[in-house]
């Protein structure tokens, strides 16, 4: 490395920062050098750290350039800086290999402004702080503007130490500023580059206060975040470095520990950063909403369904507030009749949800206990009856307890039971106390205690093993009865709208597992419609059995969600509002989300369920719910469209038959060939899947138990 | 350039299974062993999971993916097909609870009829730390181990008793019937390449839609 080059900028205390720990920055240079005989795009970007300058003697050089920048019209040679150091974090690269610059200029709450650069190989190199404080070159500048009253940069900015480097970068590179923002700059950009740009980038005009994770999002995009997702131990480091100039709620979510866990679990960093990303355009997707939300998730649909040739995307979807008590109540008129259509108020719940005091009301009409007809005195009869028929159903057993504790069944089930109700919910306030003494001094609990709500929860329970004796109690149904017990505080009313939820559900408990296997395949034939892409790839990581859905569909993401969200998601399912299946599009809307993570990143069945059963607790219900709605109606329109071409074909068909009477084996032959081609060109829309537009719900009852046969 | 030493380099991988009845404990054992905690309203494993940890054994890394089924009997149909391609099989059972014992017999009768022949087994008999509420004796369980020629370790989730034992037991196991063969063709890859990866069957195939 004797060979000399020109240095044809510096400035003086660029600093990298590779721990949040101010006491690790480390001061150096940044620099642009031409070694000899280079060419303009040879010219390295170059970022040195003093200690390396004082080593090889090229300090005072650096020194000299930053101070004088009228310098660089005379000889100023250094060494040629290296690629990389493994001693330190310093870089150079050539122009030509830059794909672009990451510009972030100090503002209020960034004290420094930084530069990042991205490489046109897989590399994001580390960012490099301005510290223009200490920078004598920087400082003087300054004053001399401040002097001219004048202490602006030519964009109309404060000005500050990464202005002049792009100022001088400019000189020896074409720099594109593809989103008319200030931030983002593409070097020596190809054709192909500016395109990629313009088409995810934004109509509307980009502000510079505008919100930072919108900014990362648009302007650097997934194609340069998931760059970053290839990455090295050491550009995680770099990634650190990013994350630095970023706002604290992407700290906050990288050091939560499940991400980092996610991260051993898969063994490179690669998901952890592209979860990371995926934050990223999360949160700028949730900042957007707020200006304008429409135009940005049509857009980003536009990109997602792309590969559906048939669709045209103009559906839009967004979640209203939850209805209170006021507007539920003003739903009915004086003696209780609804004073609007029940498809009325199923929509309202279905795009809002409700509010916890509507829920013990709202909840009796979308489990039909009662009907949405009916006066407030008819349903006062109706709740009392079901008081009644649940005591009865109790008194059974407990009256028969003598003879039941001979039936082995029966002890395993109220064992199985009584074990599975002391693990359930147990974080909700209804549930956490164990301050009772157990009943049954010989129970396993016995010491462990229990409380009031635990033992109301066994006997429900154990009432419905007697009730539907055919299916028995099965684990997860503790899932489903917690919410509608801890809702209506009453143990009748709930354990009747247990048996109303149970009749919709019974199909994923049957013995055979055939309900659970039947919505599967349901959803193997739903994402080759709507995600040919990624179930392409799924297939190749013998994947389409879909069983990491297992879990989420058994108990309708119970295990998915936080509590509340799970109250406002089963009362969006109840509604029937689309399809009394809308569940598999929240399914559907949960693998759109994060298909391209799936994709790129997720090759085996193992990964795929790993990264799956870790999305629990992580979900925004809010999002998800809206991509459901969006899927669906993108769905419905898409069996419409394949529909009415195949008739249109057949009608062709059908008239061309009709004129040419004489020749019946040519017309058979055209008609075989037009049938040949239109089963070849349209989706197969199967009946699993036009049953999704039904908004009956599916019932299927467990067939007779074998006395033999335990209920396992 | 940047060298790019992943931190997770290991010589094998071996997956287990760990299976039982309902509520033996069996996501606690690996709880205990892949995180080294513990908690007493654990919730009920719906579905299948795994946890990785990797262990040394004499000098090599060994990757361990530990997968977890729900126990309940209704879901055998999906846990069934997570037995092929297990290197090795845990039966645990509960020994404050005489029926889960009881079902042991059963459970091995699965793993004879669903999991690759020559699959490794291990005994386990959890809750060891309750004493006062202890039903299956030691010398019971370990004669029945016996005479299946399966090694059997009596553990303690709650108080770590035995838990590394049972997992390093059994990883020792595997390497001693894989280990050599793996090594003769060059340490991971052979490992890697004696591994069947464990991918449940493939319902959608199984059931098809030839109705047209």
């Amino acid at each position: 490395m004797t060979s000399k080059a020109k240095l044809l900028y510096s400035k003086s205390k660029v600093y990298v920062h590779p721990t949040p720990n101010s006491k690790d920055n480390i001061p150096g240079f940044v620099g642009l050098v031409r070694p000899s005989h280079a060419e303009d795009s040879g010219i390295l970007v170059a970022w040195v750290p003093e200690d390396d300058l004082k080593v090889n003697h090229d300090y005072d050089q650096y020194v000299k350039v930053d101070l004088d920048e009228n310098l660089v019209l005379k000889e100023a040679l250094v060494s040629t800086p290296p690629p990389s150091s493994f001693s330190s974090y310093g870089f150079s690269v050539p122009i030509r290999d830059i794909y672009s610059i990451y510009y972030k200029r100090p503002s209020l709450g960034w004290w420094w402004g930084s530069i990042t650069i991205n490489t046109r190989g897989s590399e994001t190199l580390p960012a490099i702080f301005f510290h223009d404080s200490e920078s004598p070159s920087t400082k003087n500048e300054q004053k001399k503007r401040n002097k001219d009253f004048d202490p602006f940069s030519n964009d109309g900015n404060l000005y500050w130490g990464g202005d002049t480097f792009l100022l001088y970068l400019e000189k020896y590179a074409k720099l594109v500023n593809p989103s008319g923002s200030n931030n983002i700059f593409l070097v020596n950009p190809t054709q192909e580059d500016l395109d990629l740009y313009s088409n995810s980038n934004n109509k509307v005009a980009a502000k510079d206060e505008e919100d930072p994770f919108v900014k990362v999002f648009n302007d650097v995009k997934w194609k340069v975040l998931s760059k970053l997702a290839s990455v090295t131990k050491f550009s995680r480091n770099t990634a650190q470095q990013l994350f630095d100039s970023t706002p604290p709620k992407v700290k906050t979510l990288l050091n939560i520990p499940e991400v980092q866990k996610v991260n051993d679990d898969f063994g490179s960093a690669k998901v952890y950063l592209a979860k990371w990303a995926l934050g990223i355009a999360e949160e700028a997707q949730r900042s957007k909403r707020k200006s304008v939300y429409n135009e940005g998730y049509r857009k980003f649909l536009k990109g997602e369904l792309g590969d559906f040739e048939l669709l045209s995307i103009d559906f839009e979807s967004e979640r209203r507030n939850p209805i209170g008590i006021k507007e539920w109540n003003a739903f009915f008129d004086p003696i209780g009749h609804l004073v609007l259509t029940v498809e009325e108020v199923k929509e309202r719940i279905f795009h809002g949800g409700l509010q916890p005091e509507v829920r013990p009301q709202a909840w009796l009409f979308l489990l039909e206990i009662i009907p949405w007809v009916s006066t407030d005195k008819e349903r006062k009869k109706i709740l009392n009856q079901k008081r009644h028929e649940y005591n009865d159903l109790k008194k059974l057993w407990w009256d028969d307890l003598e003879n039941k504790n001979h039936d082995e069944f029966w002890l395993d089930q109220k064992s199985r039971i009584e074990k599975d109700v002391h693990r359930t919910d147990r974080s909700v306030s209804f549930f956490a106390e164990a301050e009772v003494s157990h009943p049954d001094p010989n129970s396993r609990f016995a010491e462990t205690g229990t409380n009031a709500h635990l033992e109301q929860m066994k006997d429900m329970l154990i009432t419905y093993n007697e009730y539907n004796k055919n299916l028995g109690y099965i684990q997860g149904m503790s899932d489903l009865l917690s919410p509608l017990y801890v809702v209506f505080q009453d143990d009748a009313v709930a354990f009747a709208a247990f048996c109303k939820f149970m009749d919709r559900m019974e199909r994923n408990f049957i013995r055979d597992q055939s309900g659970m296997r039947d919505q599967l395949l349901t959803i193997d034939h739903l994402v080759q419609l709507m995600l040919p892409q990624l179930y392409e790839h799924l297939a190749q990581a013998d994947s389409t059995h879909f069983f990491f859905f297992f879990r989420m569909i058994l108990v309708w993401f119970k295990r998915e969600f936080a509590w509340d969200d799970v109250l406002t998601l089963w009362e969006v399912l109840w509604t029937n509002y689309y399809s009394s299946d809308f569940v598999l599009f929240v399914a559907l809307a949960i693998l759109d989300k994060h298909k391209d993570i799936i994709m790129t990143h997720l090759n085996q069945f193992d990964e795929i369920l790993k990264y799956m059963n870790e999305l629990s607790m992580t979900m925004d219900l809010k999002d998800i719910l809206e991509r459901a709605e969006i899927q669906f109606l993108n769905f419905r329109k898409a069996i419409d469209m394949v529909d009415r071409k195949r008739q249109d074909m057949s009608s062709s068909t059908f008239l061309a038959s009709g004129s040419t009477d004489y020749s019946l084996t040519d017309t058979e032959g055209s008609k075989a060939a037009k049938q040949k081609l239109t089963d070849h060109e349209l989706p197969n829309i199967t009946r699993d899947l036009r049953n999704l537009l039904s908004k009956e719900i599916v019932i299927v009852k467990e067939v007779e138990r074998d006395p033999d046969v335990g209920g396992g | 350039m940047y060298g790019s030493r992943s931190t997770n380099v290991y010589d094998y991988l071996f997956k287990l299974l760990l299976i039982g009845d309902s509520g033996v404990g069996k996501s606690c054992l690996l709880l205990r062993f892949a995180d080294d905690t513990y908690t007493e309203s654990y919730i009920s494993t719906i579905g299948v999971d795994f946890k990785i940890r990797t262990v040394e054994l004499e000098g090599k890394a060994a990757k361990l993916q530990i997968w977890d089924t729900a126990g309940q009997e209704r879901f055998r149909t999906i846990t069934s097909s997570y037995y092929r391609g297990a290197h090795g099989i845990i039966v645990v059972y509960d020994v404050t609870d005489q029926d889960s014992f009881n079902n042991v017999k059963h459970w091995f009768q699965e793993i004879d009829r669903y999991a690759s022949e020559g699959v490794n087994k291990l005994l386990v008999g959890n809750k060891n730390d309750m004493a006062d509420k202890k039903v299956v004796e030691y010398s019971v369980a370990k004669e029945f181990a016996d005479s299946m020629g399966i090694p059997f370790l009596e553990t303690s989730a709650k108080d770590s008793t035995n838990v590394e034992q049972a997992f390093l037991t059994m990883a020792r196991q595997i390497k001693e019937r894989l280990g050599g063969a793996a090594e003769k063709n060059g340490g991971a890859s052979g490992a890697q390449k004696a591994n069947v990866n464990l991918r449940g069957q493939n319902i959608s195939q199984s059931t098809g839609s030839g109705c047209c």
